[in-house]
């Protein structure tokens, strides 16, 4: 570890800093979240999240310096300390964090070297996408769906139609998670006598990451794609310590470790317009060898349609290989199987959405809603709720405490 | 003259057939078909004519490259003003255009990116719009054309190059627009072309430079224009006339979009991925 942050400060040192830094820019934001019920006295029935973001973008000749830092407050005991924590490999997200750090520039004119800490966007469907679903999540928020960047050496290029995109993750992020057994990420209470509280080990994720290859091709109307990646799958396996339980006078406390499975996956996207819609479809083999996790051969379809300023967007996914263990555990593929339906829609004073999340399993859902009123060009007000419901033993039905309403104030520049 | 041709050839090939037919014409008859034929040629006459003049306005304005950065005002109904600011790209002119824009301004639609590919005198463009925040790209269906571009008073229908051979054209006549005169082109889409959000539009070509001062734009089924491209402050910069200013005005809404064109440059060599998906998805790239 000591290697690992030695580089990642060497690789720091190395960006070039400004002397005038002229393209910055960023928000911050107040946001204010307001429960409708509590899982335990714990739970806060109001919560408070302040942040404040800024991002430095910076162009010297063919090349591309961008560096970007997130600080943040939150009323809630689960956040983490204030650490050194650059490739979000801790249990807790910290108050600050880097979300970029990354350098680009031409090897060719045709062939883009990028290194560095950023964000990755695969897949074609949107909802839930086999190619993207593995990439790290931070769900300490466990509605705000939002990635964690990684360090990574990124090769694209294009030669006439056909794009290629080659990632080197040297070390894993892996996937962030709520509190277990807060509202967030309640466990199943039938299987752990009352009062059980659970103790989060801070396992070291391994130092390796994964590579990926993903090749993509235009043929007028369709998009095609390829992709295959080895290694590290960043999403964690819990291994529930029963045999170093503690009984205390309120009852058990559970250690609870993650374990790291490697994972090889392959997969093809698809997409195409078919007279008033875009068609999209992916399909992806994964392989591990890892009790616990298994096989798993994930499809996913949507079609998407715009009404003017409207889109409508339907998206089904599912996993034909049953994992043998509670899915929900599994993280990238917790929801499946799921329809999703999305509609988004721009208006002159902001924009709304509407998305209704239906487990097809256990007939649990999540129901999502948000308006963005835009009060200048820079200030901007959104209110939203999320309200999972159905039965407790699916991933959205088991969040029914964590049903809330939010408003938020952000101030961009 | 080639007209003139065209209808004698027209006189001639009737006078063959009723000969051939042995048909019995009688001079009211004859005078008759002689005033029809010189309607059906005059209209012949009159699409040619505005094809001729929108061939020429293209072959006097067209350059190989333009690019420049866009200052744009929205203004909705109620005179609330929103700001934006983009930076465009293009290689090619009208059929043959490849264009890209990049939006710098407001932080909210920051890095978003637009790549239009043209089809020469073919089907429409391919269209995607790249969002930083999905890190990839989304392509716009032809259906979706008529959904607001980013929040503007333009669609992405408008923000295509006007290629005249994907309409069937004609000229209606004259009319004073800004004190100068012009010519007035009717321009229908064409099948061929694609399929379009407009039933037509009305172009307002400026008799003397042959340049584009306005555009009325009626939505399908309308009898009035929903909207309207109004070119102002037209200046000739390195030997080429371009509209510095453009206001998108949509008649329905009462919203306004107005782009002032600053650092315009021409023919400037751009690079050769520049209009590229790739080049789309590079973040911070333009």
């Amino acid at each position: 570890m000591t290697r690992l942050r030695a580089s990642l400060v060497a690789l720091c040192l190395l960006c070039p800093i400004p002397a005038l830094a002229q393209g910055i820019s960023g928000y911050a934001e107040a946001k204010g979240f307001a429960y409708f019920e509590r899982s335990s006295s714990r739970d806060p029935w109001a919560l408070g999240w302040g942040t404040i973001f800024a991002k430095w973008e910076e162009k010297v000749n063919e090349a591309q310096l961008t560096a970007s830092v997130r600080g943040e407050g939150i009323t809630s005991d689960e956040r983490g300390p204030l650490a050194f924590d650059p490739a979000d490999r801790k249990l807790r997200r910290s108050p600050i964090s880097v979300q970029d750090l990354w350098l680009r520039f031409p090897l060719t004119p045709s062939l883009d070297l990028q290194l560095g800490r950023f964000q990755l966007g695969w897949g074609k469907t949107d909802g839930y996408s086999p190619a993207d679903a593995f990439l790290p999540r931070d769900l300490s928020d466990p509605f705000s769906d939002e990635k964690i960047p990684l360090w990574a050496v990124r090769l694209s290029g294009q030669n006439g139609t056909l794009r290629y995109e080659s990632i080197v993750c040297p070390v894993t992020t892996p996937w962030r998670l709520p509190v277990l057994g807060s509202r967030n990420a309640p466990l199943n209470v039938e299987r752990f006598p009352a009062g059980t509280t659970f103790k989060e080990v801070e396992t070291q994720p391994p130092n390796m990451g994964f590579v990926a290859l993903r090749l993509l091709y235009t043929l007028g109307e369709w998009d095609l794609g390829a992709w295959g990646r080895a290694g590290v799958r960043p999403a964690p396996l819990l291994d529930f310590r029963f045999d170093r339980a503690i009984a205390g006078p309120s009852g058990l406390t559970i250690p609870v470790e993650r374990r790291y499975a490697r994972e090889e996956g392959v997969g093809i996207e698809v997409s195409r317009i078919v007279g008033a819609w875009i068609l999209r479809g992916e399909a992806a083999g994964l392989l591990s060898r890892e009790r616990g996790l298994g096989n798993a051969f994930i499809g996913s379809l949507s079609v998407e349609r715009g009404f003017g300023d409207g889109t409508l967007l339907i998206t089904l996914a599912g996993n034909t290989k049953d994992p043998g263990i509670d899915q929900t555990l599994l993280f990238d593929r917790a929801t499946l199987p799921a329809l999703i339906t999305a509609w988004s829609r721009t208006e002159e004073w902001g924009e709304w959405k509407l998305v209704w999340t239906a487990g097809l399993k256990r007939g649990d859902g999540l129901i999502k809603m948000e308006a963005g009123y835009n009060l200048t060009d820079l200030w901007k007000v959104t209110l939203g709720g999320e309200l999972p419901y159905g039965s407790p033993d699916g991933p959205f039905g088991a969040l029914n405490a964590a049903r809330r309403m939010h408003l938020a104030l952000r101030r961009s520049w | 003259m080639i007209f003139e041709t065209g209808r004698r050839h027209l006189l001639v090939a009737m006078e063959v057939y009723m000969h051939e037919n042995k048909l019995t014409v009688r001079v009211p008859l004859r005078l008759a078909l002689a005033a029809l034929l010189v309607a059906m040629s005059a209209c012949l006459a009159w699409g040619a004519d505005a094809r001729t003049l929108l061939k020429e306005s293209e072959n006097r304005h067209r350059t190989r490259t333009q690019q420049y950065a866009g200052e744009l005002t929205v203004v909705n109904k109620e005179g609330k003003v929103r700001k934006k600011g983009w930076k465009s790209f293009r290689e090619g002119y009208a059929g043959d255009a490849k264009n890209l824009i990049r939006f710098i301004d407001p932080p909210e639609v920051k890095g978003v990116g637009f790549l239009s590919l043209a089809h020469p005198g073919g089907q429409n463009p391919d269209q995607w719009l790249y969002l930083p925040s999905m890190k990839r790209e989304r392509r716009i269906a032809a259906q979706d054309r008529d959904a607001s571009f980013v929040g503007t008073d333009f669609n992405y229908e408008d923000m295509e190059e006007f290629d005249h051979e994907k309409y069937k054209v004609a000229l209606q006549g004259e009319q004073i627009v800004e004190g100068q005169p012009c010519h007035v082109i009717t321009a229908t889409p064409l099948e061929k072309g694609g399929k379009s959000v407009y039933e037509k539009k009305i172009l307002y070509l400026r008799k003397d430079i042959l340049y584009l001062m306005r555009m009325d734009l009626y939505l399908k089924r309308d009898k009035q224009p929903g909207k309207q491209l109004i070119l102002s402050d037209i200046q000739s910069i390195n030997g080429h006339w371009v509209a510095r200013k453009m206001e998108m005005n949509d008649l329905k809404k009462g919203s306004r979009t107005t782009v002032l064109l600053r650092e315009i440059a021409f023919d400037k060599p751009q690079p050769a991925n520049r209009f590229t998906l790739r080049n789309l998805n590079r973040e911070g790239g333009d």
